[in-house]
Order: structure tokens, then C-alpha cells, then sequence
């Protein structure tokens, strides 16, 4: 029943001397929640960036429904369906809150009013509703966060690629945003593709879980496999640790 | 604000100046009267001063100059695309129309959206490679296109007359857009700037309008929330040049002498539409037109008082004022105004 949604095949990406993503193929299955793990530099946000048409890939193709897109513009391939969040992230400072999220739902609704009332669901569904008239300046972090998800869920994608949401997260806001991702899985069938340094999360959230070192795909399994997984160890640790 | 606030601000804006109005988000019937609560404020001067010819002349040129800035704003403040060669749309809607009615007698009125429509093409034409330039690299390349319209005025004198200049002979009545009383320009000057500032009000409940802000504030959010970046920002040029040429045709109605000084010199022109808007309030509605009705009646007092003493004093003076303005007011007196607002009401709710 399962329809492959996202197909990634052999892509890589070379800077200059340093091939960041080295030939890595994958294939996300509508509904499915997939994690994407590794150490600092192994090229998670890369990969991202080439999903997401930030960064073109110098070898291999990107599918979203059979289509390919990796010639496609951000913004083009954000039309198709593809939502994301940026790991610094980018809170349109001096726009309130809810005009953030009407941003994105401007997408799918041109008049202001729809995209107004589109935009305020979108905030209940986050917990924003209460700071709908702040400026997103004057947000704290986690729920800058949340805006983040917010302006991406407004443009009604079919997959969610976030970017390491928790980061600087405490750990009941932790906890919320969990919940908040489970409901929003639950309720929608959204496809998400996740980079989380949170094992917690990794662990609570996801079916699957791929680890990317020094911008290869080095395992991909269950959460449980792959944490226990000698090799998966080995690049987060070090030798020795076992 | 923390410190990382700051950073940012700088980030989104180097030219600084932002201001947080959500004025997208009220309802039409509030803009609406916010609106013309304002226009009719702003139509206060000249019901007042409708006897005095001397008065009048500043009246409209400060209702012209107004709307100028306020076409400027659209992509200056708005999109954050600090253009200073708008210029060179205001010496298209100047020429078009002087030339067209000397030589064939072409009513500007007539005139006006062909020339509206020329500007648009050429904004977009010379906004297509500058955009992939950011911040003051953007700002220079704009300023190149402004001297390059000198060089080319002064250089077609079958269109332009040259340094010559182009004079229109006085033959008063409305469809020459030349009229015998004073009163009849600054009438037609404020019809200009209420449509301009109607058109930004607009704007910024629409959807454009929004996506203008957004590549201001971001372009990579702006483009994963699925944005075509550029397409934004020419569409944000097209209006502001087709406005600005307007501007251009009722300037040179309003003269009826044109050549390339008039139009092309760059504290006169090009920069002063951007530094008004940067006084009154850059990205806000009623700003553009605020700062012209502070600085142009002030410059017309220095340069009446000051001229004479020692040359040059007026200008130096004005220098300093906006230097003042950009290093204390950087949001300009729209911004100031909301600071002061808040810190009563926060003084308010603290005695409480």
C-alpha cells in the first residue's frame, strides 16, 4: 500500500577537495518517519540542502513522486510538496508571529483572509496561538522553533524535512515537541525526514534510522538496531568504546 | 532585545531601519480609515494655506515628493532593496512626457502610463542582473545606472535636448496637465501621493506584499516557503518605477523646464527619495510621506536663510541632520514614535 515519495539516488556533492555527500540512495515511503544521524560535519545538512534545492548535487537525481527535481529552485520544489526548517532558524524578525505562518500558507491560499484563518490553525496546532500578535523577534528560542515548523507545516507539504528542531531545547520542551511531531503524524500521515542529535528523539519518534559519516551512508536500520550497531558506535565515539 | 536580535536586525537590513507595524493582520475596514484619517491630515497644509502662493510651492512639492519616497519604499523598504537609481524611472516619466507634448502635442495624461509602462520594462530590464547583488553592492550598481542615465540624456538631444534641457511653453488648461493657479498643482500633487500611498496600503495586505517582506527579512526562508525570490522582487521594482515615472511626468508639468541636472542629480533625486523614506520611517506606510513634510520645508527654510550667508551652509546643515537621523533614529520617526509608545505603556503598566 506503501507509495514511494522521496527516491534519492547516488547523490553526492563535492566542494572543491571535499566530497561532503558521497554518493548516498534512499527512498521514503509515504507516512514513514525517517532519521538521519552522525557525527558533526558528516554532511546531514548538506544532504538536506540538496533535498531541498538550497545546494544542486554534482552527481545523481532527487525524486519527489517519480518526478525528478533536482534541477528545480527551492522555492519550486517547496511547491510540490517539500516543507523544511533551517537549523539556525530563520523567524522573519520584524513580522508578528502569525504573519510568519501566513507566509508559507500564502502558498496555497492567495487571499489574506484565508491565508489569515490557514495561518491561525497552524499556530493552535504548534501551541503559538497565544503569541500570534508577537514579533517573532520577541520569541524565545523554543518557540522560535516551533514558528519554524509552523511556517513549514502552513505551505501543506507531504514531507517535512526538519533540521535538527530540538537543538537548544530544555528538556520539557523536548517532550512537547515529541508530542506535537506524534500528532501531527498521526493526524496527517506527513511524511518526515528528520537530522536529530537527540537519541531520545531518534529513539522515540522514528521507524527508521540511516547514519551518514564523513558524507556516506554508513547504516540504516530500526532505531534499536542502529544504536546498538559496533560501527554506528565507532563513528560517534571513537575506537575503543564498546 | 537581546544581543543576537541585534545581530540579526543588522543582518536583515544594512542600511538599518525596521519597523514592526502587523499592519497586514488588521481588519480592511481599520486600514481603511487609518487611511484616510491620514491623507486628510495630510491635506490639512494646504486647506490652510491655500492663500499663500509661497507656501503653496512647498505644499506640492512636498505632496510630490512624498509620493516619490513612497514609491521608492515599495522596494526600497518593503523588499530591503536599497535602489538609489530610481532616477533614472523619474527622468523616463520627465522625458517621455515633456518630449511627447513639445513635439506633438501629446496630453500627459496620455502620456503618463505609457511612460508608466516603459519605466516598468526598464526597471526590470536593468533589476534583473543587479539583483543578484546584495546590500551596498546592490546600492552601487543602482547608483551606476543613475549616472548612466546622465550620460545618456545629455547625449540624445533629439529626445532629451541635451544639456539644452527641454522646455514646455506655458499653455494653461487641464488636459496640458498646466494650470494658472498654484493651488491646482498642489491639488494634483496630493492626489498623486493619496494614490501611491493607497496603492501601499494595498499592498501590504496583499500577498505581494507579503512576499516582499519576506525576501527583506530572509531569502532562504523566504524561497523554502516557497517564494520565487526574484520574480518578487522585479514585480516589487515594476510598481515602484511605474509610480516613480508617474512622479517624473507631473514633475515635469509641474517645471515646465527639464534637463539632465533637474533629473539625474543624486542628492536631489535618487537618494533623496530613499533618504525621506529613511527619516520618516522606512518600510511603513505613512513614513515616506512623514519624512518629506519634516526635511523639505526645513530645506527650503535653510536655503532661504542660509544661502546667502555662506554657500554651501544649507546643504552641510541637512548633511548633519540626516547624519543625526541615521544614528539615533534608525527606524526612522514612524519607528521612534512606536518606541516612545511602548516605553509610556510599559512605564503605565509597571506604576500600576
Amino acid at each position: 500500500m506503501n507509495a514511494e515519495l522521496l527516491a534519492v539516488s547516488g547523490v553526492s556533492k563535492q566542494f572543491l577537495g571535499l566530497r561532503a555527500v558521497d554518493n548516498i540512495t534512499l527512498s521514503v515511503q509515504q507516512g514513514e518517519i525517517v532519521s538521519i544521524i552522525g557525527p558533526n560535519g558528516a554532511g546531514k545538512t548538506t544532504f538536506f540542502n540538496l533535498l531541498s534545492g538550497q545546494l544542486a548535487p554534482t552527481e545523481g537525481e532527487v525524486r519527489l513522486r517519480g518526478a525528478r527535481i533536482n534541477r528545480l529552485a527551492p522555492h519550486a520544489r517547496a511547491q510540490l510538496g517539500m516543507g523544511r526548517t533551517f537549523q539556525i532558524a530563520k523567524p522573519l524578525i520584524a513580522l508578528s508571529a502569525l504573519e510568519n505562518v501566513m507566509i508559507g500558507a500564502f502558498m496555497r491560499h492567495r487571499a489574506l483572509a484565508t491565508a489569515r484563518d490557514k495561518a491561525m490553525v497552524v499556530l493552535e496546532k504548534v501551541g503559538l496561538a497565544q503569541q500570534a500578535r508577537r514579533r517573532a523577534g520577541d520569541l524565545t528560542l523554543g518557540e522560535r522553533r516551533r514558528l519554524e515548523v509552523a511556517r513549514a507545516l502552513a505551505l501543506e507539504p507531504e514531507i517535512l524535512l526538519l533540521d535538527e528542531v530540538m537543538a537548544g531545547l530544555n528538556q520539557s520542551e523536548v517532550g512537547q515537541a515529541i508530542e506535537l511531531l506524534q500528532t501531527l503524524h498521526a493526524s496527517s500521515r506527513l511524511t518526515f525526514l528528520i537530522i536529530e542529535h537527540n537519541l531520545k528523539v531518534v529513539r522515540a519518534f522514528s521507524e527508521r534510522v540511516v547514519v551518514l559519516d564523513r558524507g556516506r551512508m554508513i547504516a540504516e536500520g530500526t532505531a534499536e538496531q542502529i544504536l546498538s550497531s559496533p560501527e554506528v558506535i565507532k563513528a560517534y565515539l571513537g575506537e575503543g568504546h564498546q | 532585545m537581546n544581543k543576537a536580535d541585534k545581530s540579526n536586525l543588522g543582518r536583515a537590513t544594512e542600511f538599518g531601519a525596521l519597523q514592526f507595524d502587523d499592519g497586514g493582520i488588521e481588519s480592511g475596514r481599520k486600514a481603511l480609515l487609518k487611511y484616510l484619517g491620514a491623507m486628510a491630515l495630510a491635506l490639512l497644509p494646504f486647506v490652510l494655506l491655500v492663500q499663500d502662493p509661497y507656501w503653496l510651492n512647498i505644499i506640492a512639492f512636498t505632496y510630490l515628493m512624498g509620493g516619490l519616497a513612497a514609491a521608492w519604499n515599495i522596494i526600497g523598504g518593503f523588499a530591503g532593496q536599497f535602489s538609489l537609481g530610481h532616477g533614472v524611472f523619474f527622468g523616463i516619466g520627465a522625458y517621455m512626457t515633456a518630449r511627447l507634448y513639445v513635439a506633438f502635442d501629446v496630453s500627459p495624461w496620455l502620456t503618463m502610463f505609457p511612460a508608466a509602462i516603459f519605466a516598468s520594462l526598464v526597471a526590470v530590464l536593468i533589476s534583473w542582473p543587479t539583483f543578484r547583488l546584495r546590500g551596498p553592492f546592490f546600492a552601487i550598481a543602482t547608483l551606476a545606472f543613475n549616472e548612466v542615465a546622465f550620460v545618456i540624456a545629455n547625449h540624445f538631444d533629439s529626445v532629451t535636448g541635451g544639456p539644452r534641457g527641454i522646455l514646455i511653453p506655458f499653455k494653461a488648461g487641464f488636459a496640458n496637465m498646466i494650470f494658472k493657479e498654484r493651488w491646482q498643482y498642489a491639488l494634483l500633487m496630493f492626489v498623486f501621493v493619496a494614490l501611491v500611498i493607497g496603492i501601499t496600503v494595498v499592498l501590504r495586505r496583499s500577498r505581494l506584499g507579503y512576499y516582499l517582506l519576506a525576501v527583506r527579512e530572509d531569502e532562504d526562508a523566504a524561497r523554502a516557503s516557497g517564494i520565487n525570490v526574484l520574480e518578487v522582487k522585479l514585480r516589487g521594482m515594476a510598481l515602484s518605477a511605474a509610480l516613480t515615472s508617474v512622479g517624473g511626468t507631473l514633475f515635469a508639468m509641474y517645471l515646465r523646464y527639464i534637463d539632465p541636472p533637474t533629473l539625474f542629480t543624486l542628492p536631489e533625486v535618487g537618494v533623496k527619495f530613499a533618504l525621506l523614506a529613511l527619516i520618516g520611517g522606512v518600510g511603513t506606510i505613512a513614513g515616506p510621506l512623514l519624512g518629506a513634510a519634516l526635511v523639505i520645508p526645513f530645506e527650503n527654510f535653510l536655503r532661504a536663510e542660509l544661502a546667502n550667508a555662506l554657500p554651501g551652509l544649507n546643504l552641510a546643515i541637512l548633511g548633519l541632520l540626516m547624519v543625526l537621523a541615521a544614528l539615533f533614529m534608525k527606524r526612522g520617526v514612524v519607528g521612534a514614535w512606536g518606541d516612545l509608545l511602548i516605553r509610556l505603556r510599559r512605564q503605565r503598566s509597571s506604576s500600576k
